[in-house]
């Protein structure tokens, strides 16, 4: 009889503990909740309401005053069909290809520079940011000095000193040479980061790899093969990666430098916001630009970062 | 412990929520005679210009310590879309300042308190106003008015009057003046243009266009109200736009490139009255700027004889006569808050006073003209710091204000307003299709049958 009544408190205690356990346990869970729940709620508020509402629009003829009328697929027909977003569509491939291919290699070629020793060296390396410091918008007045077909020094050196073109004239004005002014800025203007990056990753290479090269008869170009480049590969293809990603949808360097190049991004903000204002379509260009560049993203991910 | 933490994390997320929603209602329970701040979106961007602005909010803060006024810079070119965003995240100002064409298209938007504007109007005394500048605001069902006017320029073609009489060139008031003399200066192997039409899809562009257009006979609607874009006359006035503009300096170009005119690079340009002080300017700049001064300056030199050698040809002619020139207007978006719609037509009242209003002119002489018959005979307003009366004469001068009375824009036919004209205008679509024409190469055809299209997404 006592022994059973021992068994059976034995029990009572067992259960009671259980259901501590999963009381305490539930109570920390809501705990966690509530500690996890503001930020949460900010990167709903802030991240995915905007794009699940952008996504929306697209579906809609879009009204500031009100009144949005449902139209289905109508502005993705519009927009695919439309031949300036097959335009736009080009211009954005160029300048992503021929600015990140830029960017990549003059960064890498300077940051191999700056990695040798040489007198003021400190000073150079800060020296070489400043494009990438700079305020956009004062670059972009001195570029636009420049380029300017009257006064500026381009056409001065090319057309009057050396005769190089014929006739003056605006080598922003027009979409096919503003292109490759644009890029050109690009190129100047963000290599300073792709620089910094490697520079750093550089110097992190240890230095015994290479004197086990020069032991086994190396040259400086089997070096730069076969240690620096595995060694930077990485770093590399995520510079790349990020280049890709800034550049696809760079709106402001290209916009106030020539503002007649159409990429998406400035496709985009005319479509939606001058003339007609056609913001539904706009929404569904920038649905599009979403797409093309998740797309590459995965595609890149997988096959060039390996993960 | 973890009890208190997890009450005063609840605490602190309950509040800011209650905030948030709270934040609405606070507005609503403003009282009328409380402070009250208001923003003023001004298209006088320029520093100096607003400093002048800034001055006047002071001074009717001084009288009125309850009102606070921001002065709020907005581009002339991005009024609409800045509008339309503030329209969607209901944070228009109480007061703004634009083209008239583009203060009629927030008028049909709907979005302009018509209602005060028209009894501040009535306050001030309709009859004080020169009659055409009122006509351009006014609404279609007559009486009320879309803003107020307040100041507005003309354009004309300003042009080397020396370079014309050493040429034997006559004035360029017709079509076939114009090209002729644009032909004959354009020299860009000697770095010398023609003439400047806008070319960017800018305000500038249409306001080239417009007399060239309207000369020919060309219009947007016919008195009927009927879209009458797509004609020859139209066709014709386009393709005479596009051959002027091949004898501009290279490159798609807008009003900024009259600083090739003031470096003796250009013979011709097209040009709001606003240029009259600038001519002034460059010759107080000239008085500083000289060869004594600044022995080793290079560059270009300063003409002394500018402002002399400098002709305008206001009225183009070709099967008829038409001039242009825009009114300037300030408005009142409509507001949730009552009060601050009283403290808009406070200041405004004020913007009306002689000396505030003479204090606003005198920022560009010739460029802001008065709205009030009163003002424009006032001695102290003839008697501008830059000496622009002076320099053009008082007859030159009236002529200029004479000439608003009598602007013609596409959007009054026969005396009839017609809002759809003013929301072309301000979509600048006749600027993206003479870009199209001029830069993209599209053929005139095309460009119409493209404008004509975009009209029609704007009527219907």
């Amino acid at each position: 009889m006592r022994k059973s009544n021992n068994r059976q408190a034995q029990q009572n205690q067992q259960m009671f503990v259980v259901s501590n356990l999963s009381t305490r346990s539930l109570r920390e869970q809501r705990f966690g909740w509530a500690l996890v729940f503001p930020s949460v709620f900010v990167i709903l508020a802030l991240i995915l309401y905007p794009v699940i509402y952008n996504i929306y629009l697209s579906f809609f003829e879009f009204k500031l005053t009100g009144g949005n009328i449902f139209v289905g697929l109508k502005n993705y027909i519009g927009v695919l069909t439309d031949s300036e977003f097959l335009v736009a569509l080009r211009f954005t491939l160029m300048y992503v290809v021929f600015s990140t291919a830029g960017t990549t290699l003059l960064g890498l070629g300077v940051a191999l520079v700056m990695n040798k020793k040489f007198f003021l060296r400190g000073l150079v390396r800060s020296l070489i940011l400043l494009p990438y410091v700079a305020p956009v918008i004062s670059v972009v007045f001195s570029w636009q000095f420049i380029f300017d077909p009257v006064n500026g020094i381009f056409m001065d050196i090319f057309h009057e000193k050396l005769g190089l073109f014929a006739e003056r004239f605006s080598l922003i004005g027009s979409p096919q040479t503003a292109i490759w002014v644009a890029i050109l800025f690009g190129i100047w203007k963000n290599f300073p980061f792709t620089y910094l990056m490697i520079l750093s990753r550089l110097q992190a290479i240890d230095e015994t790899l290479y004197e086990a090269a020069e032991v086994d008869g190396a040259n400086g170009w089997q070096k730069f093969k076969s240690i620096t480049l595995p060694e930077l590969y990485f770093v590399i293809s995520a510079l790349v990666l990020l280049r890709v990603i800034w550049n696809f949808n760079k709106f402001e360097e290209v916009y106030l430098l020539t503002s007649n190049v159409k990429v998406l991004s400035v496709y985009t903000y005319l479509k939606a916001f001058t003339g007609t204002m056609n913001l539904g379509q706009g929404a569904t260009l920038a649905v599009l630009q979403f797409v093309i560049l998740v797309g590459f993203i995965l595609f890149y991910v997988k096959k060039v970062l390996k993960w | 412990m973890k009890r208190t933490v997890f009450m005063i994390a609840l605490l602190i997320i309950l509040t800011s929520v209650t905030v948030i929603f709270a934040q609405g209602q606070v507005a609503v329970e403003t009282t009328p005679t409380g402070p009250v701040t208001i923003d003023f979106w001004t298209t006088e961007t320029q520093s100096d210009r607003m400093a002048t602005i800034q001055v006047l909010i002071d001074t009717f803060s001084a009288l009125n310590p309850d009102i606070t006024v921001n002065l709020v810079p907005v581009d002339e070119n991005d009024l609409v879309v800045q509008a339309q965003t503030a329209y969607a995240t209901k944070s228009l100002p109480a007061l703004f300042e634009a083209p008239a064409e583009t203060a009629v298209s927030f008028g049909t938007q709907g979005i302009s308190d018509i209602a005060t504007t028209t009894k501040l109007i009535e306050k001030i005394g309709k009859d004080r106003f020169y009659s055409g500048p009122l006509k351009v605001l006014e609404t279609t069902g007559k009486g009320s008015y879309y803003a107020l006017p307040y100041h507005g320029w003309i354009q004309g073609i300003w042009y080397r009057s020396d370079w014309f009489e050493a040429a034997g060139l006559e004035p360029p008031t017709t079509w076939d003046n114009i090209l002729k003399a644009a032909k004959y200066f354009y020299k860009p192997e000697q770095n010398q243009y023609g003439i400047l039409v806008g070319t960017l899809p800018e305000a500038y562009t249409e306001q080239c266009f417009t007399p060239i257009a309207m000369s020919n006979g060309a219009a947007l609607f016919d008195a009927s109200k009927h879209l009458v874009f797509n004609s020859p006359k139209m066709k014709e006035a386009i393709e005479f736009y596009a051959e002027l503009a091949k004898y501009n300096p290279p490159g798609p170009q807008t009003w900024r490139a009259r600083d090739y005119y003031m470096q003796g690079k250009m013979a011709m340009f097209f040009y709001s009255t606003y240029i009259m002080d600038d001519l002034a300017l460059q010759e107080a700049a000239m008085g500083s700027l000289t060869g004594d001064n600044f022995k080793d300056l290079v560059g270009a030199d300063f003409n002394p004889d500018l402002v002399n050698n400098t002709g305008v040809a206001s009225i183009v002619t070709n099967t008829s006569s038409a001039g242009y020139g825009t009114v300037v207007a300030l408005g009142l978006f409509k507001q949730d808050d009552p009060a601050k719609t009283a403290a808009a037509q406070k200041f405004l009242e004020y913007l009306f006073t002689p000396n505030a209003y003479i204090t606003f002119l005198h920022m560009a002489p010739g460029g802001m003209n008065p709205m009030l018959k009163e003002i424009a005979t006032n001695t102290r307003f003839q008697n501008d710091p830059t000496g622009t009366f002076k320099r053009y004469g008082k007859e030159k001068m009236a002529e200029i204000i004479n000439g608003l009375e009598n602007i013609e824009t596409f959007s009054i036919v026969g005396g009839n307003r017609i809002e759809a004209a003013s929301e072309i205008t301000a979509k600048q679509i006749l600027p993206q299709m003479l870009y199209k024409v001029t830069q993209e190469n599209m053929n005139v055809t095309d460009a119409m049958a493209w404008a004509e299209a975009e009209m029609k997404k704007l009527i219907k």
